[in-house]
């Protein structure tokens, strides 16, 4: 409890800059993701397990405040991707990329590749939440 | 003489392995994941997912083996973040120990779910 408090106060008192914006980032999208995903693939499992209630399950997922929440889960999983691979590519094959200007102008890249590839997508999605829930 | 050259050939422990294999599983998730994203959420939808569609999708062995690498890696890859995670905030080992074996076996039951649904297939109610 303690530590979790501390690293609320410094995070509070420390001045954001790019490093430890991506590494919030890079773990609120990781821990969303996962939150998703275990009840993703406890409601794929009712196909086989009680096929009666995935209608029921799809459902909820078509109701649009998790339509939103869908948008943002595909924001999500691009993001971490793209700044997973930037950590997993300078950790393991190029380690001078952690110098700081590099490593902040590749968190910079990194975000706005996510924002661009998920503008077409959000797009997309956002249109079919308007034809199926709003009769557009 | 020194007895200790053995000490040089240090076996990589625990940390060192899942350090790395989160660099490398995730590397293999960015096709894996952005592909069933790109088409389930993006291009098919919500709308049009139903049983059929599942069933449809389960026919096709290729798939059944996409989404069990799938399976495998996503949600491995998460669970050992998630106790990443929790490691930055839990200073002792012995607390720690307890909550790595909480979420192995919550990584294994739910695992083991998702495998037996996607051998057992599709079935109508």
């Amino acid at each position: 409890m303690d530590s979790i408090k501390s690293t609320l106060n410094g995070f509070v008192r420390y001045r954001l800059n790019t490093g430890n914006l991506s590494f919030v980032m890079h773990r609120l999208t990781g821990l969303g993701t996962l939150l998703f995903l275990t009840i993703h693939i406890l409601d794929t499992s009712t196909v086989y397990f009680f096929p009666s209630l995935y209608a029921h399950a799809i459902d909820i997922y078509r109701a649009t405040p998790f339509m939103l929440l869908e948008i943002v889960l595909v924001f999500a999983v691009i993001y971490h991707g793209i700044n997973g691979a930037r950590i997993a590519i300078f950790d393991l094959f190029a380690p001078a990329g952690w110098r700081a200007g590099m490593e902040a102008r590749t968190a910079i890249i990194s975000l706005t590749a996510a924002i661009i590839l998920w503008l077409p997508a959000a797009y997309l999605m956002g249109r079919s939440m308007l034809i199926h829930n709003f009769g557009f | 003489m020194t007895s200790r050259s053995s000490q040089v050939q240090i076996k990589p422990n625990y940390e060192q392995v899942a350090w790395k294999w989160m660099r490398y599983s995730g590397l293999l998730l960015i096709p894996l994941a952005w592909f069933h994203v790109l088409i389930q959420d993006v291009l098919v939808g919500v709308h049009q997912i139903d049983l059929d569609y599942v069933a449809m999708r389960w026919a096709s062995l290729a798939w059944r083996v996409y989404d069990f690498l799938l399976l495998a890696f996503a949600f491995a890859h998460g669970v050992n973040g998630l106790r990443q995670v929790i490691h930055d905030y839990v200073p002792k080992e012995e607390t720690m120990r307890k909550i790595s074996w909480w979420l192995f076996g919550f990584w294994l039951v739910i695992s083991t779910i998702g495998a037996i649904a996607l051998i057992g297939g599709g079935r109508q109610p």
